[in-house]
């Protein structure tokens, strides 16, 4: 990218900061908020940890199950893009792509830095709640890592939310041949919750659907960007989770420029 | 006065028929999500009765029998009342309520029932396969009173949510906005999930004692699921039967206050 085209999307990532900076009303209560359902989902563990009367549970004990769900919900701040592919979906389908199109910008890349801007804000004012959370389980929690680690660990990060967004891209692309994407973007969702290992760590599945489903690239969004900053990976096996996540970004993205392309022509014979 | 009533009820869901029934992709897309997130919760159930024989004294099969009990009674709530009640909010901002309350039948009623959500309709015939499927399994006697007191007792489960969730969308009359009800609903259907013993440590039993006896939501799958295949306990049937009683009644006395506080919302 010339210089000037990342002075573009700077200015773009600016704005939206700004707009953003706008919202924080009831940020806090509403970030709480989202830990209550984790509660639940621990007491539940705990009685299923004094069932088994042992503390391993799918290669997990009781303390690493409850930072597993808090960190799953640090993993989904990076990865999701909430109202991305809805929001691309509405742009195709009531004509404001137009207003892309005629403009020296891309689309996509614009996309790209409202969301990076979305997100800095995010993590800006959930960095004290989220503090706070975690201060009160402290006991539950790894060890914070050390500065070699903390490099590996940021870099799948990154690859969560580039992971995220091409998917989501992808999704909302769909809306050029298909009226009515909402529907099957709820269906997608509900499922993505299962295989991504949000509702519980994949290691519990049984051997083979497991083996399948640690293949998707949902699982290199959330499932093993979580297992890495639960400090159970190796650097070795970090660096090729890194590995497989670019593998993906890559194939997916060139994917989502692929439907771009053929989805505007269809939407260029459409336009009057 | 109860078959004008009872008229006016058939009416009301005879037109929600024929108005889900004109947004197919809809009804179809909704039980489609429905039925897989049923499928996925039987993935856990399997998941995590591979590791352990009983959660909190539930075992397998009474473990599903409550995961039925759950869907019943959530989706008997969510079909006949969660529309009702998230439009209240919606109706006192517009002033849309003037025109219930000039209409010639009880206002609560005409709020209440209005609207049936029958997308969840595919949901009680799951619920009802699944509390058939494991009693089986359970291999118990049953019989036709426990079959019965379970039914009361589902219910007064529905009575119970209906209360609670009507009088926290009639504060809308004094608060005006609300767009966090859809989020209420979603914890307390999250809280009263899974076996009521969980939370019998948390917060010192501060937790499961307020919303046990003071907010009853824990008991709303729990007390009839335990009732059908674990313990009869008859305290705690009367206390959930006098509850639904009482939230009906404070209900009625809370709407009646807060309509006093309602000023329309024209100029």
């Amino acid at each position: 990218m010339s210089s000037r085209a990342v002075r573009k999307y700077a200015v773009v990532f600016k704005v939206a900061l700004a707009e953003r900076l706008v919202y924080r009303g009831d940020f806090f209560v509403a970030t709480f908020l989202r830990f209550l359902p984790i509660i639940t989902t621990i007491l539940l563990w705990r009685a299923i940890y004094d069932g088994a009367g042992r503390d391993n549970v799918g290669g997990l004990s009781f303390a690493n199950m409850v930072a597993y769900y808090l960190l799953v919900m640090v993993v989904r701040a990076f990865g999701s893009m909430p109202g991305l592919s809805s929001g691309i979906a509405r742009d195709v389908r009531e004509g404001d792509l137009r207003k892309f199109l005629l403009q020296p910008i891309d689309y996509l890349t614009y996309l790209l830095a409202l969301r990076a801007a979305h997100k800095l804000v995010y993590y800006v004012m959930a960095v004290g709640p989220y503090a706070i959370v975690f201060w009160l389980c402290r006991e539950y929690l790894p060890a914070l890592p050390g500065a070699r680690s903390l490099g590996l660990i940021l870099l799948t990060l990154v690859g969560t939310l580039l992971l995220g967004f091409v998917i989501n891209c992808l999704l909302g692309l769909l809306a050029f041949w298909f009226l009515e994407v909402g529907s099957f973007l709820y269906l997608f969702m509900t499922v993505q919750y299962f295989l991504s290992g949000q509702m519980f760590p994949l290691s519990l599945l049984p051997d083979g659907i497991r083996r399948v489903v640690t293949l998707l690239p949902f699982a290199y969004e959330t499932y093993y960007p979580t297992l890495v900053l639960l400090g159970r990976m190796p650097a070795g096996d970090i660096a090729r989770i890194v590995l497989v996540q670019a593998v993906w970004i890559v194939i997916l993205a060139a994917v989502v420029r692929f439907a771009w392309a053929r989805g505007l022509r269809r939407y260029a014979a459409f336009g009057g | 006065m109860l078959a004008r009533y009872t008229r006016i009820l058939l009416r009301f869901w005879k037109n929600c028929l024929l108005r889900d029934l004109s947004f197919r992709t809809h009804f179809l897309v909704h039980t489609g999500g429905e039925i897989l997130w049923i499928a996925m919760a039987l993935v856990f159930l399997k998941v995590i009765f591979a590791n352990t024989r009983q959660v909190a004294g539930w075992n397998e099969h009474q473990y599903l029998f409550l995961m039925g009990a759950h869907l019943l009674v959530t989706s008997l709530f969510e079909m006949l009342f969660f529309s009702n009640c998230w439009r209240i909010s919606e109706r006192v901002r517009t002033g849309d309520l003037d025109f219930v309350l000039l209409r010639p039948a009880n206002a609560q009623f005409l709020l209440s029932f209005e609207r049936v959500d029958y997308t969840t309709a595919a949901n009680l015939l799951v619920a009802c396969g699944l509390c058939v499927y494991s009693v089986v399994a359970l291999g118990s006697p049953i019989t036709v009173g426990r079959v019965l007191l379970f039914l009361l007792l589902v219910a007064a489960a529905v009575a119970i949510l209906y209360a609670l969730v009507f009088m926290f969308a009639v504060t809308s009359i004094w608060f005006i906005r609300q767009t966090s009800m859809e989020h209420l609903w979603f914890y307390t259907v999250s809280i009263a999930r899974y076996p009521a013993e969980i939370y019998r440590k948390f917060a010192a039993g501060v937790f499961w004692a307020v919303f046990v006896f003071v907010l009853p939501v824990l008991i709303v799958a729990n007390l009839p699921a335990s009732v059908m295949v674990r313990t009869f306990d008859p305290r705690m049937v009367a206390f959930m039967i006098a509850a639904a009683a009482v939230l009906l009644a404070l209900s009625s006395v809370v709407f009646r206050v807060a309509l006093r506080w309602y000023r329309s919302a024209s100029s």
